[in-house]
């Protein structure tokens, strides 16, 4: 796919940093992205329309990011989808959770224009996702 | 950001929203202060909304506010745990400061540290660090080497 059509899902509850992560990916070329302020409504979208990538916020409530994660992983359709989570949460016990839940990146915030396009470029093109 | 102005903006944006968090930290602080021993679970609470201020300040580069946010969430963890009254009691001090000053710090987000949030700061520091410290923490290039061992197993 070309990264003008893969569908980006930004899932935060802090409005200020949706608006700023979706400013970054248009930066970064992408088109088509998606935001949800709670897992309620990133599980809502989901069932909606397809997603090649998810870039979610870890503390939220009352679904947590690592509980969105685990959610997409277990669900037939939706487990292929590339997660990556932006969290200020650097402990050691939580980013060891995050990945044996199976996220495929984790980037501690701030985030920053370089970091979104390595991150979000090596996670698609691991996945075969972007040509 | 793209410009200054756009950056304010966002920063007004994001000190209305976590202006609600702060209230919502202050309720749960009063309400810990009015029975310790039978409200401490809800350190956790204001644990979580230290936590939103600390993650969208990064984010905002206001690395001030995120640090004393930072150093509220930590206090207020080991609050959750706390054995001892005085230990309660000294969690819920610490977390009057953090949070009078974060508060300010949102309003006046553009001042420099000031000898006082240095003062302020320092005090957190031997609190956390009587209450046994910061939980372990990983760097960028550790997750980074957690995930590339992972991928390679």
């Amino acid at each position: 796919m070309l990264r003008e059509d893969i569908s980006i899902l930004v899932v935060d509850d802090v409005n200020s940093i949706r608006v700023h992560v979706k400013e970054l990916l248009r930066v970064c070329g992408f088109r088509k992205i998606v935001t949800a302020s709670s897992g309620e409504e990133a599980k809502a979208l989901l069932e909606t329309q397809p997603f090649q990538l998810i870039l979610c916020d870890w503390h939220m409530e009352p679904t947590n990011g690592l509980e969105l994660l685990r959610y997409v992983r277990n669900h037939p359709q939706f487990c292929g989808i590339a997660f990556i989570l932006v969290t200020a949460e650097n402990t050691r016990d939580r980013i060891l959770d995050a990945v044996a839940a199976g996220v495929d990146d984790y980037v501690v915030k701030p985030l920053t224009q370089g970091q979104i396009q390595n991150k979000v470029y090596s996670v698609l093109l691991k996945r075969k996702v972007l040509t | 950001m793209t410009s200054s102005a756009s950056r304010h903006s966002q920063i007004q944006e994001f000190i209305d929203e976590l202006s609600g968090f702060a209230a919502t930290a202050e309720n749960t602080l009063s309400t810990i202060e009015s029975d310790l021993e039978a409200h401490k679970g809800l350190f956790s609470v204001f644990a979580e909304r230290m936590f939103a201020i600390r993650g969208t300040a990064q984010q905002l580069s206001l690395p001030h506010i995120a640090e004393i946010a930072g150093f509220g969430e930590e206090i207020a963890i080991k609050g959750s745990v706390a054995q001892t009254r005085p230990q309660l009691r000294k969690c819920v001090g610490s977390l009057w400061d953090a949070l009078t000053t974060v508060k300010y710090l949102l309003v006046h987000y553009t001042e420099e540290t000031s000898e006082e949030q240095k003062i302020l700061i320092n005090r957190m520091q031997v609190t956390l660090q009587a209450l046994g410290g910061k939980r372990p923490t990983m760097s960028e290039d550790e997750i980074a080497d957690i995930l590339k061992a992972r991928s390679s197993s």
